[in-house]
């Protein structure tokens, strides 16, 4: 502890050093998230956090609500029947609908009407007894941690959704920051030695964001998302030298370079980007070591690695994914985004068709990891400092598709949380009987982000950069009967 | 259903309460005014001569009287109007803007009912156009200077400033600093050591011209500021899902050679300007001159025309006027006057422009090289206005005439263009014929060939393998089929010119209807033919199936019924073929693509309205990005944003001054160069040294440039650095562009590697390359990541090996060839000599790393890694120089132009 306040001070010193001259605004938010800068518009912890990082789970294509988190017995009275016959017959003139944005394009796709019943059972678990699908049992054994807010909207009902859920902006308007790269902006990193917001996975594909879904956008390079992979031998760009390059070398080349450097500084006391280069150069050597050592899974007992998953084929790819998340955050990085289910087109939990095969593929890829992920926070302490978001862009409709698969659904889907200070569980919000729209405590995505932010002790409205206006919108609210 | 939602918000309104106490004009009711009343109660528009904002304005009323009476709100007109409950009466009117609010309307009447008051300093807003940018820049005088140092008329205008504002400018830079700054400045590549020493030791007055000189005559003079503009102008290459184009186009690199060579031709900026928007309506013969409108093709978008010409108006508008006419896609514009009609006025110019690609001489396959480029493909098409920019709800009553922003003034005056044949029909042009004739001609001679030597071998005996056609037989077709070939084309090129080029006689239609017959004849003989032919092949192929060795009978039988199955298609086509052939008729397929005859002539009238002395923006925007690239910092901090956000900025007069300049001098930019890089502000120190300037507290941003501003170099220039430093750069102009994943193996300079979407160099991302999408200005960031990318890349390994090598070569020889080397390696790397205590590090370093490796064994690896591009010595101490170079090309300076 007392180390790492030497880190913080001696970074506040080196920074504070820094002249305005340089590189006017990205140094002008280091400042301010720093606290160093008079700047009003600067970020700074506005309440005590109840959370050090954050753990986001994202899985792309669209999970279905009413097959994991959000049973509606109504599906399977009324199967086979078209909603129209059903009392519930509203749901499709209501003026929620008017919320996606072109929705009036694909009226007939969308509108799946012939109700399909659902494809999995429920049932009650933890001592709360909050309803679990039979598809996400090892997450169902957490139960009294998960905080599930069941009635969030989205606007698109396309899979731009994916990169509407990481900035709060439908895909049209264009790229923005997203929420990890505000994390980061805001509050800096606790570990020297690792950039601050990491993701793992393959990201979304072009058409639905892409990298975007992780960057900064007009904050600045520095707080996009660093992507590394869990291959030791490769994680991320430049992480190794070519063959046969030696640590001494490099540290001997090292210490040269910043001995030079600091005469280049000396002779220009006034150039402030120097200083920032030669504590770039730090961090870069340190990285090397750093980012391989955390991505390298062998010091994990058997236990822990058989807990996540890491000895079945089906669930490695992700248990490794997830014990590396574990494993940042305890190194004191911020944000660790993990996609899952990316595949270069819409996303594998896009389930058109043959949703029932699909489904319990995906969540037999997931849902062990997921599942050991919270019991191992749990069991280290570390899930009250560490705030794990699961999220997906949408929802599935209640009407079938293909006859067996379900369409895409912005109007009403669920998201949870665990850890950082979210109550377990709850059940918040609701959609109506069928699953169609989000009717008690609606939730449009910023609302999440604010939650995220809150817990980490940030205010949104106090987010900003000179000249890019944020809407109203944007900020969102935290989600106050979670928080516990 | 905006009314629907209205009547909504208005219920419940009475009986609501706001506390009246505290409510200010400044903070709350102004800001009000502005957003809800502010386009039509303004000082660009005064609906009912009314202007609502400023206090003095509000209380006198419209030319109908008073809208308040002080401390009465309820008897104030203007809170009648803003509750009225009749959609027509309400302000602000339906499609101008949503209802007040129940919370603003109680704000507004207690303000008024607590007396109206108003701050009598208030300043009345003047006429938006009356804005500074929009007035014509007029060349002002250039300040009179005591001090000859600084007579030149940049430095005239600086040093005013630095008199007014008592600031002390630091001294001119060292000739080592100023010969690296200008090369990177003006080509973007180091001097080499040879020009350094060159420059070092030219004493002569002219010294610092003839390097200017030489420099912008220089080929990479192009390639550097055609990045430059390619920022601005938004270059990409093609993007897209595997083979699937989705935006840009395939070969647009035709644009990025145009940009280059017409910058190195000097070619004037108006040019540049008018042959990017319409040299299709200009020259449209001149295929020197259409790979400008890459420039437009560039933001063609597979899924959505409105996205492509929302791109196209936006960015056409930024890039040359420093207009941010984008915002007035769903509404007026906030601040500008600019209407939202202007905005799909502006889009009418584009509307009937479509993109193309064209074949380039020697390539018929157009996936593999082409001209993509602009040319009005639909005439008649309509711009409609989307209410509130929303593409469902077009307003199909008022179809937009295409027109500029007239707050410009100017004139835009739109002429239709009518094309020659070779434009609107290229495949008319006479070399295609000449080509494609060559073509079957050659085919012909071949097959030809092929049966002349088949009977030379057949030696006039029957043929005795029983096949049926012989393969004689099956050559004598094939040579039918090339002659009939060959007669088909000449006869559909007879017939298309002369439906495009003929008269209208009766002798001409007479004429041009036997021709029409003949293509069409010639035609349906070689499809007869053809169809033979094919019969033959599956004739064949059915005996081959059925005698091959196919042990596999399952295999063999699909197989056989599969040949089967072509041969009846093929018996069937050919049925269809005889039939068609004992038919008479005039149908027969066209030998290319024609397009309208006529171009609608909108663009032209744009880019003659924009590259024009009488537009105030375009010369004033252009400076400020030249200046921008100079210094470090624009004249006008928002460089595609020159409207009411944009003050008049510190130095307009400086700024107009140059924009006269530009156009005084045929728009020549390379004169702006040398302006520049010959003024002494422009050749200033970076620094104050150690001794602190007291100007650094006066104007502690260098606003007034009293010094010049550090810059990092551009992600390409340091690629190319690390290539030019070592020796190892191709310097090969233009061409199409390479793979960037070659990035760290290929020689050439970065312009040239791939830049799209996605598809760009890892290292260069990392040093903040400009997004294709978009990118006015650069940012420079300082991160970790590219530390690691000129630390552990093979490019920045292998060339630092190389270039030990080279320079240990000639030093080795030196009786003292340890500080040779390191002296060497400063000056290559970073145009220095290494000051004394930074050579005394290096020889230290230089002994101890040696050291560090002569017993490896003991030293760690590095996990992961790719195997060495160019392997590192094996001798220490050459390893410890290695080290050293690599060291150097780490430097600050190395990425840093002081």
């Amino acid at each position: 502890m007392d180390n790492q306040q030497d880190n913080v001070t001696n970074r506040r010193s080196f920074l504070s050093n820094l002249s305005t001259s340089f590189g006017g605004l990205a140094l002008g938010s280091l400042l301010a998230r720093d606290g160093l800068s008079a700047d009003p518009a600067a970020a700074s912890p506005q309440f005590a956090p109840r959370a050090k990082n954050v753990i986001w789970l994202f899985m792309v294509g669209g999970t279905s609500h009413v097959e994991s988190f959000d049973p509606k017995p109504a599906l399977n009275k009324y199967a086979g029947k078209s909603i129209g016959d059903t009392p519930y017959k509203d749901v499709l003139t209501s003026p929620f609908l008017k919320n996606e944005r072109d929705f009036f394009d694909n009226l007939e796709r969308k509108k799946r009407t012939i109700i399909f019943p659902m494809q999995v059972g429920f049932r009650k678990r933890g001592e709360s007894g909050l309803d679990v699908s039979d598809w996400w049992r090892h997450v169902g054994d957490c139960a009294d941690d998960l905080s599930v807010v069941r009635s969030v909207w989205t606007e698109d009902i396309d899979h731009g959704a994916q990169l509407q859920f990481h900035t709060g902006r439908h895909r049209n308007d264009g790229f923005f920051p997203t929420i990890g790269s505000w994390v980061s902006y805001g509050l800096g990193t606790l570990n020297g030695n690792l950039p601050e917001f990491i993701v793992l996975g393959k990201p979304p594909a072009d058409c639905c964001g892409g990298q975007e879904a992780h960057r900064a956008n007009y904050l600045g390079p520095q707080y996009d998302g660093i992507p590394l992979n869990v291959d030791p031998r490769n994680a991320t760009p430049y992480i190794a030298p070519e063959q046969g390059v030696f640590v001494e070398e490099q540290q001997g080349q090292l210490d040269l370079l910043q001995q030079l450097n600091g005469m280049t500084s000396a002779r220009y006391p006034d150039d402030s980007a120097i200083r920032a280069r030669i504590r770039a150069y730090e961090l870069a050597f340190k990285m090397q070591m750093a980012v391989p050592e955390v991505v390298d899974l062998a010091s994990e007992t058997q236990q822990i690695q058989e807990l996540y998953g890491i000895n079945r084929p089906t669930t490695k790819p992700y248990a490794r994914q997830l014990l590396t998340a574990r494993r940042l955050v305890e190194r004191g990085v911020r944000f660790v985004q993990v996609y899952h289910g990316s595949n270069g087109g819409a996303g594998g939990w896009d389930s058109h068709g043959k949703l029932k095969v699909n489904h319990t593929r995906m969540c037999q890829q997931v849902d062990q990891p997921i599942g050991a992920l919270l019991k191992d926070l749990k069991q280290r302490g570390l899930l009250d400092e560490t705030l794990v978001v699961w999220a997906t862009e949408f929802g599935r409709t209640p009407g079938s598709q293909n006859g067996d698969g379900r369409d895409h659904h912005p109007f009403g889907f669920s998201v949870w949380m665990a850890g950082g200070g979210i109550k377990g569980g709850v059940a918040h919000g609701a959609t109506d009987e069928l699953g169609f729209h989000a009717v008690e405590h609606r939730h449009y995505v910023t609302d999440i982000h604010a939650t995220v932010l809150k817990q980490l002790g940030l205010d949104p409205r106090q987010l900003a950069v000179p000249g890019r206006k944020r809407l109203e919108r944007d900020f969102g609210n935290p989600i106050q009967q979670i928080i516990a | 259903m905006r009314g629907w939602l209205f009547s909504c918000l208005m219920i419940g309104l009475a009986g609501q309460v706001v506390a009246a106490d505290g409510v200010e004009y400044q903070r709350d009711i102004k800001p009000l005014f502005a957003e809800k009343c502010g386009v039509c109660h303004g000082a660009l528009n005064q609906e009912a001569g009314l202007r609502l904002d400023a206090g003095v304005l509000i209380r006198k009323g419209s030319t109908d009287g008073p809208v308040i009476v002080p401390g009465k709100a309820a008897e104030s007109l203007l809170i009648t109007r803003v509750t009225a409950k009749d959609i027509d009466e309400r302000m602000p009117p339906d499609g101008d803007g949503a209802a007040l609010n129940a919370k603003e309307v109680a704000l507004l009447s207690a303000w008024i009912d607590s007396g109206a008051v108003v701050p009598a300093d208030e300043v009345i807003p003047a006429d938006p156009r009356q804005h500074w940018a929009y007035q014509r820049p007029q060349r002002p005088p250039v300040p009179a200077v005591e001090d000859s140092n600084w007579s030149h008329p940049i430095d005239a205008f600086i040093s005013r400033e630095h008199r007014r504002l008592g600031l002390t400018p630091v001294e001119t830079a060292d000739r080592h600093a100023l010969l690296r700054r200008v090369y990177f400045d003006l080509i973007g590549l180091p001097p080499t050591r040879k020009q350094l020493q060159a420059y070092l030791q030219d004493e002569s007055p002219a010294a610092w011209q003839n390097v200017v000189d030489s420099l912008l005559d220089s080929p990479q003079y192009g390639e550097r500021w055609g990045r430059h503009w390619m920022d601005v102008w938004r270059y990409s290459d093609w993007n897209g899902f595997k083979q699937q184009l989705r935006g840009s186009q395939r070969h647009i690199w035709h644009w990025r050679d145009w940009i280059v060579q017409s910058l190195n031709d000097d070619k004037g900026y108006d040019r540049m300007i008018v042959e990017m928007l319409a040299a299709d309506e200009e020259t449209p013969n001149d295929t020197s001159a259409l790979p400008a409108t890459g420039f437009l093709a560039r933001n063609y978008h597979k899924s959505n025309r409105n996205i492509w010409l929302d791109a196209t108006v936006e960015h056409t508008a930024k890039a040359f006027l420093g207009m941010t006419l984008n915002c007035a896609r769903c509404h007026d514009h906030k601040f500008d006057p600019i209407a939202q009609t202007t905005y799909y006025q502006f889009r009418a110019i584009f509307e009937p422009h479509n993109v193309r690609t064209d074949r380039v001489p020697g390539q018929p396959n157009v996936m593999k090289d082409g001209l993509p480029r602009a040319y009005d493909a639909d005439l008649t098409a309509k711009t409609f206005l989307y209410l509130q920019g929303d593409d469902k709800r077009p307003d199909k009553d008022h179809p937009m005439t295409p027109a500029v922003p007239a707050v410009l003034g100017g004139k835009f005056d739109v002429q239709p263009i009518a094309l020659t044949i070779e434009t609107y029909y290229p495949a008319l042009a006479a070399s295609v014929e000449k080509r494609q004739v060559a073509a079957a001609r050659r085919q012909l001679t071949a097959a030809q060939k092929a049966l002349a030597a088949a009977i030379k071998q057949s030696d006039g005996k029957p043929d005795s393998s029983g096949a049926n056609p012989t393969a004689i037989q099956t050559l004598e077709l094939k040579r039918t089929v090339a002659e009939l070939r060959l007669k088909s084309l000449v006869a559909r090129f007879a017939a298309d010119r002369r439906k495009f080029t003929g008269g209208e006689t009766a002798d001409d239609v007479k004429q041009r209807n036997q021709l029409a017959q003949a293509a069409s004849a010639a035609e349906r003989q070689l499809k007869l033919r053809q169809a033979e032919l094919v019969l033959s092949q599956k004739q064949a192929a059915v005996k081959a199936a059925a005698s091959s060795s196919e042990k596999d009978k399952k295999k063999k039988q699909t197989a056989m019924a599969a040949a089967r199955k072509e041969l009846a298609t093929a018996q069937k086509a050919l049925k269809t073929a005889q039939a068609a052939s004992k038919k008479s008729g005039s149908n027969y397929t066209p030998v290319g693509k024609q397009y309208p005859r006529t171009s609608s002539g909108r663009r032209l009238a744009l880019a003659r309205w924009i590259a024009n002395d009488k537009n105030p923006l375009t010369a004033r925007v252009a400076v400020n990005h030249i200046w921008l690239r100079h210094f470090g910092e624009p004249l006008v901090d928002n460089v595609f944003d020159f409207g009411l956000r944009s003050a008049k900025p510190r130095h307009v007069e400086l700024l107009d001054w140059l924009a006269v300049e530009l156009m005084k001098h045929e728009w020549s930019m390379k004169h702006i160069h040398r302006l520049i890089v010959m003024s002494r502000t422009w050749q200033l120190a970076s620094s104050t040294g150690r001794i602190a300037n007291p100007s650094a507290e006066k104007d502690r941003d260098n606003h007034y440039l009293w010094r010049m501003n550090v810059r990092r170099l551009d992600a390409e220039i340091i690629r190319d650095n690390v290539l030019a430093v070592s020796g190892q750069l191709d310097k090969t102009l233009g061409g199409a562009d390479i793979n960037y994943l070659e990035g760290e193996t290929t020689r050439r300079r970065s312009i040239y590697l791939r830049h799209a979407y996605e598809k760009q160099m890892t290292m260069l991302v990392l040093f903040d390359a400009p997004s294709p999408n978009d990118c006015y200005r650069r940012s420079e960031s300082i991160v970790p990541q590219q530390a690691l990318a000129l630390t552990n890349s093979s490019l920045a390994l292998g060339q630092s090996r190389l270039l030990a090598r080279q320079l240990w070569q000639e030093a080795s020889a030196d009786k003292s060839p340890q500080p040779r080397f390191v002296r060497a390696a400063f000056l290559q790397i970073l145009s220095r000599p290494p000051a004394d205590e930074e050579l005394a590090a290096c020889q230290q370093f230089l002994t101890t790393q040696a050291a560090t490796f002569f017993d490896t064994s003991k030293l760690t690896t590095f996990v992961g890694g790719a195997a060495p591009v160019v392997k590192p010595a094996t001798d220490p101490q050459q390893r410890s120089r290695e080290n050293l170079i690599q060291v150097l090309m780490n430097h600050n300076d190395f990425v840093t132009v002081r």
